[in-house]
This record gives structure tokens, sequence and C-alpha cells, in this order.
């Protein structure tokens, strides 16, 4: 299987080439044999990366260590569902299974569009096949073929057992974490085929837009969730509390999204002014780069570690040439569509949705510029002085605070702003009490005793943003119920889905503030640290006031007998009490992997509740010798004692977000449940603006 | 040698089916579709859905009265030159005198009627020829509604 699989991967780069050559050619002289060839190679591909991915995923389970892909990411007693996932888990399953799901996207895209938009797919079919082709390139020809054999000095070794997957990343968290992120990453490849094939026949209306909207939602949702789900890792498994560090990694998952966010805006200015189309080309050749990019800098290490850039130079020029190429050629591409990119329509006033929208992209690129910039400079650094120099969070944080808080209010403002020109009254009637009430807000938290700017004017804004977003519900639900003599609860459902994209846009930025409220909580984290010996009582109070009494149970160990690889496990126990009422126990962890020569590492207890999270650290063992030899003098600990107020807001604002956005993709079946009944004449003015 | 069968079948199998189309002449229709709206046809509806929103802006209460007039003066002004230009151009393709006077609020009534009778696409206002299941400008469901 294994090997049938290597084979499959050979086979795939002809295949690749030629349907990438057809696609073009069949474009060029318009024959429709040459472009159904190059759409048929498109399932082929895919169906040779199904084997591919099959063999390595079979190497796997059958513990194939001459392998060497196999031998640094399992070993025998790696739990089986590891195993399976194992794909993904390092850099050469990575780029395999990045090339299996563009493969997949690619199909998806040839079958629905095999009888529509066919003036398209012969460019469409050619540039999914040039993106494809590089990646086999990659896999093949920079080093990281995941079916190299492991050898040593020249020769074939098969080792009896393999390294062992990093324990950190034995989490479910992790395990689809990074799936979802290149779900993201690879579907952005069809909205970025599209434009390419828009310039390369000349059809650069907004109708490449329209064909590829879903696409990009699709794309946004799976970036958001699969960042939000690193957070969520880092949060419970890297033991520090946090769940953000600008880490490069981090930051370049966040850099397409920042962009795609941008086009996600950019695009309604499109659509409905006729403005921006250099601007959205741009935009979508950038978010493409940028997901190569991040693919690129996720699994290289280039900036993590200097030694490991040496071992990688030869995938880092590769890649590095294929962005340049990918660049130049758009740049020659939109360069020479120029006359016919031309806006219809100008910006009419500074105070207007249109300004808003484009003040929002501007944000949003500043954004990606400084992190981009905050990422790279260690490379720039050591190109220039010879030394790497990082930047840490303070740099990203100085940035990129005021960026969010402004794009925060953005978010209020952009939707009621009138189209083309607001004027005076227009500004009175719609702010007037959003302000107030953002006003008041902010007067109440500094009452009861608030003081962090940041975090009084964030929460300030974001009531200022809930306030004008309910009120456009409530309007909207009131206009219908009135005019259709509809209930409320119906004229509200029946707003909703009539205009789900409006609508479930929305609920999009509800989940937004609501992101935003629990990440301004960070401002009244507080980190406590005790030392401990079993029946010590700690106390903690909380910012909000109440008080947590902890009680240290005792320390019990267990010496792992090669199960799930561990060689010890020391838990701590503690029971919880808040204002003397009991609330249960935590227990928080230290354990020892057998393999990788690893720290120990730590396993955190988490007491969520909606205002605040309770996060215990087991930070050192007092006598680690003596406490895995059970000597009963030796169970005192470090405790560290975590209260992150409002960090739970960070997971429901996300789970928002997912809903606002599966909202606005769902398919039309409104419709339908409409019946035979009419629909009024209004109905169009009803359903609202896009 | 069962694995080197099996690279060979699977090898033929994929030039078998790339290859086919070229060799038996196979062809893939690459003709735009007949019904898509042209381009002056997508500016009259961007301009007409202009003017949807500036009446939702107004019945829901984000407009006053006199930045609805002026706004929506403006617009229809917009939207006739708009529905003017899309004449022209559609005489201009049949070959037939152009229309001489444009009725805007006919246009309008048209979209709505066709709202009512379900031609109408619910995502992007594109008026679809009667009995259509789905919008040929965006392939959106029309549902049971266009059926007839």
């Amino acid at each position: 299987m294994t090997l049938l699989g290597e084979f499959a991967l050979w086979i795939s780069l002809p295949v690749a080439v030629w349907g990438m050559v057809l696609g073009y050619a069949g474009g060029r002289s318009q024959r429709g044999d040459l472009v159904l060839s190059a759409e048929r190679s498109i399932y082929a591909v895919f169906g040779l990366h199904v084997l591919a991915s099959a063999g390595i995923v079979s190497a796997f389970l059958n513990d194939r260590f001459d392998y060497w892909y196999i031998a640094n990411y399992s070993n025998a007693n790696l739990e089986l569902f590891y195993k399976v996932t194992g794909l993904w888990a390092g850099q050469r399953g990575s780029l395999l299974f990045w090339a299996l799901l563009l493969g997949f996207f690619s199909c998806v895209t040839v079958f629905t569009n095999r009888k529509k938009h066919r003036e398209f797919m012969p460019y469409v079919a050619g540039v999914l096949q040039t993106i494809l082709t590089f990646f086999i390139v990659v896999l093949l020809f920079a080093d990281v073929n995941p079916f190299e054999r492991l050898m040593v000095d020249g020769m074939p070794v098969t080792p009896a057992d393999g390294a062992g997957l990093n324990p950190q990343l034995q989490n479910y968290w992790m395990t689809i974490h990074p799936p979802t992120l290149y779900l993201g990453f690879t579907s952005f490849t069809i909205p970025f085929a599209f434009a390419i094939a828009a310039l390369l026949n000349g059809r650069l209306d907004a109708r490449w837009i329209q064909l590829t909207r879903r696409w990009i939602l699709t794309s946004w949702f799976f970036l958001s969730i699969g960042i939000v789900f690193g957070m969520r890792w880092a949060y419970e498994e890297l033991g520090w509390g946090g769940y953000w560090f600008w880490d490069p990694v981090e930051n370049a998952s966040l850099l397409p999204w920042l962009t795609a966010t941008a086009f996600l805006h950019s695009i309604q200015i499109q659509e409905n002014r006729g403005m921006l189309k250099v601007w959205n080309m741009s935009l979508v050749l950038l978010t493409f780069l940028l997901t190569i990019f991040a693919t690129f800098l996720t699994r290289s290490g280039l900036i993590e570690s200097v030694h490991s850039f040496a071992q990688e130079l030869k995938i880092a020029y590769i890649f590095l040439s294929f962005m340049g190429a990918v660049l130049a050629v758009c740049v020659l591409l939109i360069v020479h569509r120029l006359p016919q990119l031309r806006s219809e329509n100008q910006i009419e006033s500074f105070l207007s949705r249109e300004s808003a929208f484009l003040f929002n992209n501007l944000l949003l690129l500043g954004a990606a510029f400084s992190v981009m910039w905050g990422t790279m400079f260690p490379l720039i650094s050591e190109g220039i002085t010879g030394q790497q120099i990082s930047v840490g969070p303070p740099f990203f944080n100085k940035v990129n605070l005021p960026i969010g808080i402004i794009l925060l209010a953005l978010v209020g403002i952009g939707p009621v702003i009138a189209w083309r020109r607001a004027t005076k009254r227009n500004l009175q009637k719609n702010f007037a009490t959003p302000v107030v009430v953002g006003l008041v807000t902010g007067a109440v938290l500094f009452a009861t005793g608030a003081r962090h700017e940041l975090a009084l004017v964030t929460w300030s804004l974001s009531a200022f943003v809930l306030t004008i977003i309910f009120t456009e519900f409530w309007k909207g639900t009131k206009a219908r119920a009135r005019i259709e003599g509809e209930g409320y609860p119906l004229a509200f459902f029946h707003l909703v889905t009539r205009n789900r994209r409006r609508w479930g846009g929305y609920i999009v930025h509800v989940g937004f503030v609501v992101l935003c409220c629990g990440l301004a909580g960070a401002a009244y984290n507080t980190d406590n640290r005790f030392n401990v010996q079993p029946g010590d009582v700690v106390e903690v109070t909380s910012p909000f006031g109440h008080t947590y009494q902890l009680t240290y149970e005792g320390l019990s160990v267990s010496i792992g007998r090669g199960q799930r690889n561990l060689l010890w496990q020391a838990i701590a126990t503690v029971s919880v009490a808040q204002d003397g009422a009991p609330k249960g126990i935590l227990t928080t962890e230290k354990r020892q992997y057998t393999n990788r020569n690893t720290q120990p590492m730590t396993e955190v207890g988490i007491r969520s509740i909606f205002r605040e999270d309770l996060y215990l650290i087991l930070s050192a063992l007092n006598d680690r010798p003596g406490a895995l030899s059970n000597q009963p003098g030796a169970q005192g600990i470090d405790l560290q004692v975590l209260i992150k107020p409002l960090v739970g807001w960070i997971w429901i604002g996300t789970f928002l977000l997912a809903i606002g956005t599966i909202i606005a993709l769902w398919p039309s079946i409104d419709r339908r449940r409409a019946g035979a009944g009419a629909v009024a004449p209004h109905e169009a003015a009803l359903a609202g603006a896009d | 040698m069962t694995l080197y069968l099996g690279v060979a079948l699977v090898a033929a199998a994929v030039v078998l089916f790339i290859v086919q189309p070229v060799v038996k002449g196979i062809h893939a229709s690459l003709e735009r579709e007949d019904d898509e709206m042209t381009e002056t046809e997508a500016r009259k509806r961007v301009a007409l859905l202009a003017l949807r929103d500036v009446e939702y802006d107004f019945l829901a209460g984000k407009l006053d009265e006199a930045d609805y007039r002026s706004l929506k003066a403006e617009l229809t002004a917009e939207a006739l030159a708009a529905l003017e230009a899309d004449d022209a151009a559609k005489s201009v393709a049949t070959g037939a005198e152009p229309t001489a006077t444009v009725d805007l609020e006919a246009e309008i009534a048209a979209i709505r009627r066709g709202l009512r009778a379900g031609t109408s696409c619910p995502e992007c206002a594109y008026t679809n020829a009667p009995g259509s299941r789905f919008c040929s400008a965006c392939g959106a469901a029309l549902g049971e509604l266009a059926a007839s």
C-alpha cells in the first residue's frame, strides 16, 4: 500500500503538468476537448493523492519505521488516533495533506461548474493544476518527500522503534487545528483561480466575485475557527495560561485572515458601487500568497530556529521563487488589464459607508503589514546585522491594539452610515442612542472600579456596537411585522432568512464584539504563586470581588508502564471553594514522556464559569525524586493560580461568529417554505441591502 | 509483482481517463450561458438594488424623509440612465429601434412581479425566465414558486 502510494505521488506529477498545459492551451485556443481533458486530470490528481495519503496512513498504522517520516513522528506505543492523524503531524505529511485538500476543493469546483460558467473553467483548471504541480514538485524534489527511507551514512536502516510524536501535539485540539486551518488555506485557492481566470479571459465585472463568494466565506470560516482552535490548544496544553503569544506560526495564520477579512468587506463595494476593482484583485492575490507563505512558515521552522534554516534552504528557495513568480505574473496581468479595471464611481464623501469600508480595509492591511514586519524582523535583522533580534508581544500589542479598537468602532459605524454621503441628520438619528449607551456603560464600569483604559474603551465601544446591531435587528423586525402583519418572532425569522448574507454578517459582528470583550478581560488577569504542602489552604481574590479558597489535598504519583509513552505522572488535587461554598475538585499535573527527551510537561486544571476561568498550574515539584518514589514528606509543590476574567467569551464569540458565517453561507431554502403565498411587493425593500 | 501490476493498472486508468477527450474529440462547452446577465444588465441591477436599499433604510427608520428624498432622486436618475443604456444595448443586439421612453416605475414593478412569481432571484434580484428553478445569474435555488 505504501509503495503504491509513493508511485501514485510520482504519477500525479505528469498528470498535473498535463492538466496545467492543456487548461491554458484549451482556454487560449477555445478547444473543448483540451479543457475536458484538463478537468479530468484534476479528478485524476485527487485520486492519486488519496492513494498517496492512504499509503502514508498505512505506513503509520503498520509501524513502518524504515520511513524517515514515520520514524520521526510515531512509535509503536502511539495511540491509534494519533497514528491516523500523523498524516498532518509534521511538515512532510502536511504538504501532502495540503495537496490532498486542494485536490478535493478543485474537484468540487470542476464538478459544480461542469455545466455553467464555462468561460472561466479552462483557466481555472489551468491555475489549479499549476498550484498542485507546485506542491507535487516540492514534495518530490525539496527533500521533504514523506516516502523517503530512513538512511544512516547512505544505508537504509529500520530502527526498532520510532522517536514518537511530540507530546505537546498529543491533544485533540492539535489534531483538528491544523486541518481546519489547511481547509481555510486551500479553499482560498479557488477564488484566486477564478480571479486569474477573469484576468485571462477579460471578464472583469463583479462576476468572478459572485461565483466565488461562497468559497471566500467558506475559507474565511475555516481560517477563523482554525485560528481559535489553535488558541484553545495553546490555552489548554502549553500550560502558561495564555492563548496568543504573537509567535511566528500564529502570526502566519493571522496574516491571510486579516487580508481575507479586508477582501470580504471590499468586494461589497465592488458589487454595490463598481469601485475598487484593482484593489480586490490585489487583495485576492495577496491573501492567496499569504496562505502559501503561512503553509511554508508553519512547517519550515524558518524563523524559530536558525539552525533548521540551513537544512531547509532548498524548500525555502523553492517556495520563495514560486511566490515571486506568482506575484510577478499577477502584477503583469493586472497592469495589462488596467484599462478594464477602472472604477465606475467615485467616493463622494468622507462620511459614507464606502469610506467606512475603505477605512476598514486600510486598517486591516495596516495590521497585516505590522504583523508581517514583526514576524520577519528576526530574519531581516539577521540579514543586516548578522544577529536575530526578535520583536516580542509588546511591539505587536502596541501597534495592533489601537487598530483593533478602531476596527471595533467601525463594526458599529459601517452598517448604519448612509451609502454615498451621510448627512448630519443621518448621523444624529442613528448614533445618538448608541453613543449614550456606550458612554453610560463606560461610566458604570468606571464607577464599579474598572480603571484599565484600553479595557474600558473596548467595553464601552462594544456596548456602542451592540446597541447599533440590536437596533438594526429591532428596526428590521418591527418594519416587517408592521407591513407584513406578522408576529415579531416570525418577522424576525423571515428578516434573517430573506437576506442571510446581511443578517448573518451582523451575527458575525456580534461574535467579533463578544470576542473583543473577552480579549479585553486579559487586562484584569491575576497571577499568584504559592508553595504548598498537603492540607494548606490558599486564598485568591477575583477581580469580580469574590474569593477562592483552594485546599491542596496532595499528590498522587504513578509510574507509567509504557502506555501512551508515559514515564511518570504526578497529579496534584486541589479542592476549590468560592466564598466558602465548595465548588468541587481540580487537578493539575506534571508528566514525563519516555521519548524525545522532553522536559516534564504540565497539564493544567481549569474551572470555567461565564465570568472567568480559574486556572491552576502545577509549576514545580519541591522534591521530584522524593515524590516519584512516593516519600510521604515529598509532596510539596509550587502551585500557580491564575484568574482569567472573560476568557470564556472568546470561545462564545467564536461560536457566534461561526453561526453567523454559516447563516450567511446557507443555501436558499426559505423560498420553498414560503409556499404558494405571494411575495409582497415591498419584499425586496424589506429584505434590506446586501 | 502484484505491486507493479497495481501501479501499471492505476497509471493506465489515469492515462485513459485524461487522454480520452482529446483522442475521441469529446468537447466540453466553453460558451458563456445565453441567459446570463450582460454588462448593462448588471449595471441596471446594481442601480435598482441601490434604490431597494434606500427604500429599506427609509422603511427601517434609518433615513429621514429629507435624506430619503434627495438620495432617491439621485439614484432614480442613475437607474434611469442604466435602464436606457441597457435598452440601447439590447436594441443594438436585436436590431430593433430603441424605445423612446423608459418607464422606471414599470421596471421596478416588473421586478416586484417577478419576486411575487418567484422568478426574481432572492439572492441577486436577477429576473429569470418563468419556469426557472435556479437563478441564471448566481445559481441560487428559486424554489417551488418559480416552478409554475
